[in-house]
């Protein structure tokens, strides 16, 4: 007889669930910005073995899970150099994130995670970086300025310059992150809101305008850019007049994911999968790829 | 080469039934659809194509994958493991379905290990078609109405002495294992050659689907989509899915609750929407687009086999005519005007 096949092809005995949580603690619950739509939620580990196993990078994220609600991707806003609670902020806008804001400290959620690449950090060694954000897409955008500015880590990495805006001043993310890093000289923090606010003496006026105004040079330069679809499509072309090539800009891009291991196939942009390829994508990638992002 | 009789045939399969979950084509008020069956007797005999895959078996339209019991502490488990289960009757188009799902699901790391769980369980025996029937094209698409990949064992209709007889081809171990035993006669038989379907079109390579995503021919043929979902449901290799959770029993301080995970369509308007209202793939069009570029550019790119069978269940479901194969033939003809 001829020999015979394998089906299906690799053994599959004991594969483990890769849908199944682990389970966290809400340790805290902060109110990130005045109009309460965005709450911060610090999570510990239920079991103490996971906590041991969790390695992640700026710019990963997780799936968070209330029990009977459901699942929800989020960026990872702690970074792996603070010790202590992974940190998750929360805007109120569907079923999952409802349920969340209605949770109170000491109850129990689902984790799923690390997923996703996370931004180029062996990439961005020896150069300086620029990161760009606006409104509540700051989350692993702190993560990542937390991680550069770590003792251990800021010699490795040039100039950091940081863009930030929002609608107002009430709803800047971190304010107490903010205030800190505005304070120290090994980072320049340039913030803006769209409009003259009473009390307000920073830049005014939008994220791409403000980006023409700072002006960071492109040489030796990453610009990182998270935020809105409109704020990124008109800081694009302005990063692009100031000589940022393709290669040296990157962005981390939010689509509802499901499985988030590339399994369920909602989140694809052409042959790549944003929760598994991504969420963090170089412009030249993206140009690339078909106009559906 | 063992040769059953229809008879044996029956005997056999009533034997598997007593001992599996045995499933196999029935008439379901009209439509062909795999059930489980008791005996031989419901197997709806000389089926042609089926109305829905046998994939509902390996990957159900909706199953839970996590089991949450929330009560004086939270338990979460495994859903429950499939029992071992029989597939009779498979075509051997479907059975190519379900190795490009697994191509993705085992194969790509982390394994999705309900899905292992159902594979490991599953047998599956396959019955040759001895002709393509109408909208069939699987060999415009690498497979024949004889494949045998994918299939544990494949069972082909021969002329029998009185009435029709089945010569066995054992194709893995697994069909090895559940072929001991068979009845039947070791025969020097001829498997007969199946008659193919004529003027198909010769499918595009994947860089040529890549050169003609822009055109406005994409238009054309999506114009009519509704967008209802028909054709990705009957497909053996989509695999598309939502994930909700849902209330199991609620007593007072005990509640279970299943996330469950349920088949989804990226031809539909709500599956890009993301929080807040954006939908990065806003029109019918893109979303149709999506379908045909994930079956024979982005799914062979990324996983290896293509993303379609060549069932031709998709043509048969859709309620305004969105024909596969008139699509593959439009991007023939535009790669061949683009080179010339």
């Amino acid at each position: 007889m001829t020999t015979r096949t394998q089906s299906p092809k690799i053994s599959v005995n004991s594969v483990p669930n890769p849908y199944l949580p682990l389970p966290m603690r809400i340790e805290r619950i902060h109110v990130e910005t005045d109009d309460e739509m965005l709450k911060t939620f610090d999570l510990a580990f239920a079991r103490e073995e996971d906590a041991a196993g969790f390695d992640f990078r700026p710019g990963q994220f997780c799936e968070i899970s209330v029990f009977g609600k459901g699942e929800a991707p989020f960026g990872i806003a702690s970074s792996p150099t603070e010790t202590g609670p992974l940190r998750f902020t929360v805007n109120k806008v569907g079923v999952v994130t409802t349920a969340l804001h209605n949770m109170n400290e000491g109850e129990l959620v689902g984790l799923r995670g690390p997923l996703g690449n996370g931004y180029p950090l062996e990439q961005f060694e020896g150069h300086n970086v620029v990161i760009v954000g606006g409104g509540f897409a700051f989350t692993t955008l702190r993560s990542l300025t937390h991680y550069l500015l770590d003792p251990g880590n800021r010699s490795r990495f040039g100039e950091i310059i940081i863009i930030y805006g929002a609608r107002r001043p009430g709803l800047l993310l971190y304010k107490e992150d903010l205030a800190a890093w505005e304070r120290r000289e090994d980072i320049s923090v340039h913030l803006t809101i769209d409009r003259e606010a009473p009390g307000w003496t920073k830049h005014v006026g939008f994220v791409p305008d403000v980006v023409e105004r700072v002006a960071p040079s492109a040489e030796s330069t990453y610009a990182v850019i998270v935020g809105p679809p409109v704020m990124i499509r008109f800081t694009l072309p302005k990063l692009r007049a100031l000589g940022f090539p393709p290669e040296q800009v990157f962005s981390s891009l939010e689509r509802r994911m499901k499985c988030g291991i590339g399994k369920c196939g909602r989140c694809n942009i052409g042959p790549y999968y944003v929760c598994k390829d991504g969420p963090v994508f170089s412009l030249a990638q993206l140009e690339s790829l078909p106009q559906e992002y | 080469m063992k040769v059953l009789t229809q008879a044996q045939l029956n005997e056999w399969l009533n034997h598997l039934a007593e001992r599996f979950t045995l499933a196999a084509p029935v008439n379901v008020q009209g439509k062909l659809l795999y059930r489980q069956v008791d005996d031989s007797s419901g197997i709806a005999w000389g089926f042609e194509r089926t109305d829905m895959s046998p994939k509902t078996w390996t990957f159900p339209a909706t199953e839970p994958i996590l089991i949450i019991e929330q009560g004086a502490e939270t338990r979460l488990d495994d859903a429950p493991a499939p029992a071992p289960t029989v597939v009779f009757g498979v075509r051997p188009c479907d059975a190519r379905g379900a190795l490009a799902i697994d191509a993705l699901f085992l194969d790509k790391e982390p394994s999705d290990g309900q899905y292992a769980r159902h594979r490991e369980a599953t047998t599956l025996i396959g019955l040759a078609c001895p002709q393509m029937w109408d909208s069939c094209f699987c060999t415009v698409v690498g497979g024949a109405p004889n494949s045998t990949e994918g299939l544990d064992l494949l069972l082909t209709e021969v002329d029998g002495s009185d009435g029709a007889a089945y010569a066995v081809q054992i194709i893995s171990e697994k069909g090895e294992k559940l072929a001991a035993g068979m009845p039947g006669e070791e025969k020097g038989v001829s498997l007969p050659k199946p008659r193919l379907a004529k003027g198909l079109p010769t499918l595009p390579a994947s860089q040529e689907w890549k050169a003609q995503f822009n055109e406005t021919f994409w238009k054309q043929v999506t114009e009519r989509c509704l967008g209802c979902r028909a054709c990705t449901f009957v497909c053996p290799t989509c695999r598309c899915f939502d994930v909700r959770d849902e209330v199991v029993s609620r007593q007072p301080g005990r509640t279970v609750l299943q996330r469950l995970r349920a088949w989804d369509a990226c031809t539909s308007a709500p599956y890009r929407r993301i929080a807040g209202g954006h939908n990065p793939r806003p029109t019918q069009h893109s979303r149709l687009r999506n379908r045909f570029y994930c079956k024979f550019m982005y799914y062979p790119d990324d996983f290896g086999p293509l993303g379609c069978v060549g069932c031709g269940r998709c043509i048969e479901a859709c309620p305004v005519n969105i024909d596969i194969l008139e699509v593959i033939a439009g991007v023939e003809q535009l790669a061949a005007s683009g080179s010339s």
